[in-house]
């Protein structure tokens, strides 16, 4: 049935292949050519699989495993190399290849001019097959292989401007922070393997509901450690900090893997271990608690940033608190959903965004913006389009997303008035930063003397306005998605409605946008007034709540610190200097030694007949 | 001729030998007092082998006078390159390979 699934994963792990050991003797169209085609196929067999998958009836859809082969046998422990095929996987499937391949395309635009064009093609189709991985697991062992490919290939993406100390910097902050999740997800997997004997999501998931009741220990343990890895991977709060500094690397790779793909996983993470986190709803109650207050967090620190890719890459991290309240409260398939949505139309602005930057070589300061509208007709449209979408206006696809999110976080079984109000709350914040950065770069005038803009090429263009159609269309997909994704879930996501709690929610949202409006555009000064006023908090926004501050005193200080004086005392003055007596003494006497060889043939021989007379009379006479 | 005189003149010889590679720096001048004292053994080597009516020790004398012709080749072309490229011959001198 799903036989010729695998393909999915080959046709990207070959482009990485072949880009790595051939990108720099063929010529660049084709390594272009290589880059997208192998996604496009990846794409295209993403979408046989669907096909397969929706001749089935719904109830058979889930539990498909395909094994390729059995690679570990080791007593009652076994490990097929295998992939999972149900709805979740594909879907999963379909935002990855789909928005993989047009970010491909994209790409082949803005990196024309890099001296290593293959490299970075060769690192996305890597990324790609690691995302792959990662969803393609029928058991948590390939899900952790997959989790750290994609830490892995994010690390060499952010860090491909490799002469830039900044870029390498985020890359290993990016790498670290990741770490950390990965070690919370190892330590899930043994105490899994303890528990249940098993790695395989089936039995697992099968198992679990008999042998645990509600909020057990094990349970809440498990959960939790999930969690560490999938908290790390989605930015959430306390493990964002590497995200915005991700900002470094090239624009699609924020695009691809810093918005529509790899932050995701802690999502899919959450989503795809429901039965686990069904039986542990303190847990459920931490991710909602947490994936709200991220969503505020990140998106007050949107508002007062400068850096354009920076500002949405907080409200990445704000939207990802969005799906992990979805997830806290249990309406599993809206927070896919809104991943989907969320897929198209970050992605969509960060493209967007890079077009911009593209022609204003390598700005990325909103202040420095600015008058663009008349320029880049087209990109500002698709812009605008990514814009409304975020902020949620009724028609977009992030409306539908969102809003059914937001009035869960009160109407579902776990909501309460105050993750509603909150979820509110952030939705006005959206608007207003979104706006700003909108009004930033496309009104008034260039405030950048020395730039020429123009509008980017075709190869990039196209891409935004597929995007573009995505995400003003893609709500008509909702139903769709609770209907595909509910034989996973076990029930359709309950869709309240409630005009007051809408109304105002749209209000809000609006409202932002006015706020922005009349901050940004009507009056200069007014702006600074308000900023005056507000100076404290802006400070505190501005410095991203000092997080990073914090954890360079309380972590990597007294880390450098211990550092320091082990290399000191332990290293320098402990091994360093036993090792070296060792060697320095046996050099001493070695060289008082050597002095007998003076090089004199004619003492040599003096000496030796002494010695054999000396020998000669001992014999002789003892 | 006793066997006394023999072991005399060898034990002779020899010491000439020796003390003549102790004392002197020319290399050639060392070479020969080396001769001096393989000859000496070859000597006794020889005379005993006649004391004995057995051949062992003629044969042996023999490997003795063929081994250090081949010696003396390499010595003396080690003692010509050594020349060409000093110009000088005292083996004090000749004292690179000291400790």
């Amino acid at each position: 049935m799903f036989a010729s699934s695998w393909l999915i994963l080959l046709f990207p792990l070959l482009g990485f292949i072949g880009l790595s050991w051939y990108g720099n003797r063929i010529s660049r169209n084709l390594v272009g050519l290589v880059g997208c085609g192998t996604i496009g196929a990846s794409f295209f067999m993403t979408l046989v699989t669907l096909s397969n998958l929706l001749f089935l009836p719904p109830e058979e859809r889930v539990g498909h495993v395909q094994t390729l082969y059995q690679w570990v046998s080791a007593g009652s422990f076994k490990l097929d190399v295998a992939i999972l095929v149900d709805p979740l996987s594909v879907f999963m499937f379909l935002i990855v290849t789909g928005v993989g391949f047009v970010i491909h395309v994209y790409s082949v635009g803005y990196m024309h001019d890099d001296p290593e064009y293959s490299r970075f093609f060769a690192y996305l189709n890597l990324f790609i097959f690691s995302m792959l991985v990662l969803v393609a697991a029928a058991d948590f062992f390939f899900l952790i292989v997959g989790w750290a490919l994609v830490g892995l290939a994010s690390y060499l993406l952010i860090g491909f401007w490799r002469e830039k100390t900044s870029a390498v910097l985020a890359a290993r902050k990016a790498f670290v922070m990741n770490v950390i999740g990965d070690v919370g997800m190892v330590i899930a997997a043994l105490v899994i393997f303890e528990t249940f004997g098993t790695l395989n999501f089936a039995d697992v998931f099968a198992s679990a509901p008999g042998m645990f009741r509600p909020n057990d220990d094990s349970m809440l343990l498990i959960t939790l450690l999930l969690l560490v890895g999938a908290f790390a991977k989605s930015a959430q709060l306390p493990l964002h900090t590497w995200l915005p500094d991700a900002m470094e690397g090239p624009t699609p790779v924020s695009a691809l893997i810093h918005a529509a793909t790899m932050v995701t996983a802690g999502v899919y993470l959450v989503a795809r271990c429901h039965v686990l986190y069904e039986l542990a709803p303190y847990t459920m109650y931490f991710i909602a608690g947490v994936g709200i207050i991220t969503a505020i967090f990140a998106g007050s620190m949107a508002m007062v940033q400068y850096d354009i890719k920076r500002v949405i890459a907080y409200s990445t991290m704000s939207q990802l608190g969005y799906m992990f309240l979805a997830m806290g409260i249990g309406v599993y398939s809206l927070g896919m959903f809104h991943l989907m949505t969320h897929a198209f139309f970050k992605a969509l602005l960060f493209m967007a965004a890079g077009s911009v930057i593209h022609s204003l070589d390598g700005e990325q300061d909103l202040r420095k913006m600015g008058g663009l509208q008349s320029v880049m007709p087209l990109t500002h449209a698709t812009f605008l389009i990514g814009a409304l979408a975020l902020a949620g206006i009724p028609l977009t696809s992030g409306y539908f997303s969102k809003e059914a999110i937001i009035l869960s976080s009160y109407h579902a079984d776990m909501g309460n008035i105050v993750f509603w109000a909150i979820a509110v709350l952030t939705a006005g914040m959206t608007a207003v930063y979104i706006s700003r950065g909108y009004l930033f770069t496309f009104f008034g005038r260039l405030r950048s003397p020395a730039a020429h803009p123009h509008e980017s090429p075709m190869i990039m263009i196209i891409p935004l306005l597929v995007l573009a159609v995505l995400a003003l269309l893609g709500g008509v997909l909702g139903p769709w998605v609770d209907s595909f994704l509910a034989p996973v879930f076990g029930h359709v996501a309950y869709h309240p409605h409630d005009n007051a709690l809408e109304s105002i929610a749209l209000v809000v949202g609006i409202g932002g946008i006015a706020t922005a409006g009349l901050l940004y555009m009507v009056s200069k000064e007014r702006l600074d007034l308000f900023k005056e006023a507000l100076a404290p908090l802006y400070d505190l926004l501005f410095h991203k709540y000092y997080v990073d501050e914090i954890y360079d005193y309380l972590i990597v200080r007294p880390t450098k610190a211990i550092g320091a004086f082990l290399e000191q005392k332990a290293e320098r003055e402990g091994l360093d200097f036993t090792v070296d007596q060792v060697g320095l003494q046996i050099k001493e006497v070695s060289h008082g030694i050597s002095l007998w060889q003076s090089g004199k043939v004619r003492s040599y021989a003096l000496n030796m007949i002494v010695g054999v007379v000396t020998i000669l009379l001992f014999v002789v006479f003892m | 001729m006793g066997q006394e005189f023999v072991l005399l003149v060898s034990a002779s010889i020899f010491c000439v030998g020796t003390v003549g590679f102790i004392i002197r720096k020319n290399p050639l001048i060392m070479f020969m007092s080396i001769e001096l004292m393989l000859n000496s053994v070859n000597f006794l080597l020889v005379a005993y082998s006649s004391f004995l009516n057995s051949l062992d020790g003629q044969i042996f004398a023999l490997f003795i006078i063929t081994v250090a012709a081949a010696e003396v080749v390499v010595g003396l072309a080690i003692i010509l390159t050594i020349f060409r490229t000093r110009h000088e011959m005292d083996v004090d001198h000749i004292d690179v390979l000291k400790g």
